[in-house]
């Protein structure tokens, strides 16, 4: 499985704000049969916060940082997640500098707060030790809805 | 297809006193398929499938069959990347039982270090609809 848990971001303002979308399937190996029927893990939802969250780090600094997760203060489930549900995920930084970041966010479905998390902190490493620039910038260029790079 | 194949939870239940605690050790090989994108030059366990790994035991130790769901974690923290070859121990203890909610802490150690802590995980019965707050 390819652990990218957002497929397009919806919008962003530099060290302060993100929005981004995930849209679920059936067909994705990401479901846990619970009670009437597969569900999201709790845990996958809340990476879709944080992966949100790491790209504001990224598209902020040049894609020259990003987001590892330190620390959890606290993270609500309000309902189940279930295949076809389109997500939204808006990630709000309460502070950040080159060394961390702190990010509240909730995910939401047609309106609907399903999880919502506050103290998500984060170490900012050089994302060049964990991946190669140039995937980082194609990535960033799908995700903001480009098309094949030339 | 509605399986999962990423959330292997855990490998081997090493001690289970339903309604107390309980202890599991996982595997995490290097052919796990995360490693691929998470991250290319430096595979790590994504923090959050350690996390699942915490839940699916501590819905083992809470009893009652298993069939719970999480509704809320507090105070988890990330100590220690945990990468291919690492052999995780978690273990799991109630704290704490109310009406509608059953609390439990959560230790993961790898190499006898602490990797990763919950101080609480909210489970409930998954029968319970999906009202109020956690």
């Amino acid at each position: 499985m390819r652990f990218h848990l957002i497929d397009r971001i919806e919008s962003w303002t530099p060290h302060r704000h993100i929005a981004a979308r995930k849209v679920t399937s059936v067909d994705e190996d990401l479901w846990q049969p619970v009670g009437a029927g597969p569900v999201l893990p709790f845990g996958l939802a809340l990476e879709a916060l944080c992966q949100s969250a790491t790209w504001l780090v990224m598209l902020s600094t040049d894609h020259r940082l990003r987001a590892a997760l330190l620390a959890v203060h606290e993270a609500t489930a309000h309902r189940e997640i279930v295949p076809g549900d389109v997500l939204r995920m808006d990630a709000t930084v309460e502070s950040m500098n080159d060394e961390a970041a702190l990010v509240d966010g909730t995910v939401t479905v047609d309106g609907e707060t399903v999880l919502e998390a506050r103290g998500i902190l984060c170490a900012l490493v050089a994302n060049e030790r964990l991946d190669d620039p140039a995937d980082t910038a194609r990535m960033a260029h799908q995700l903001q809805g480009g098309g094949p790079v030339r | 297809m509605t399986t999962s194949v990423l959330l292997p939870s855990f490998d081997r239940l090493v001690e289970l006193v339903p309604g107390e605690r309980a202890v599991a050790v996982r595997n995490v090989p290097g052919t796990l398929p995360v490693f691929a994108t998470h991250f290319p030059r430096h595979p790590v366990l994504p923090g959050v499938l350690l996390l699942e790994s915490m839940t699916a035991l501590a819905k083992a130790a809470a009893g009652d069959g298993g069939s719970w769901r999480l509704r809320a974690v507090r105070g988890v923290r990330f100590k220690h990347f945990v990468g291919p070859g690492d052999q995780v121990e978690i273990t799991v203890d109630v704290t704490g039982r109310g009406e509608r909610l059953t609390e439990l802490r959560a230790v993961a150690k790898a190499g006898g270090r602490v990797v990763a802590t919950a101080r609480t995980l909210a489970l409930e019965p998954v029968r319970d609809p999906w009202e109020g707050t956690a």
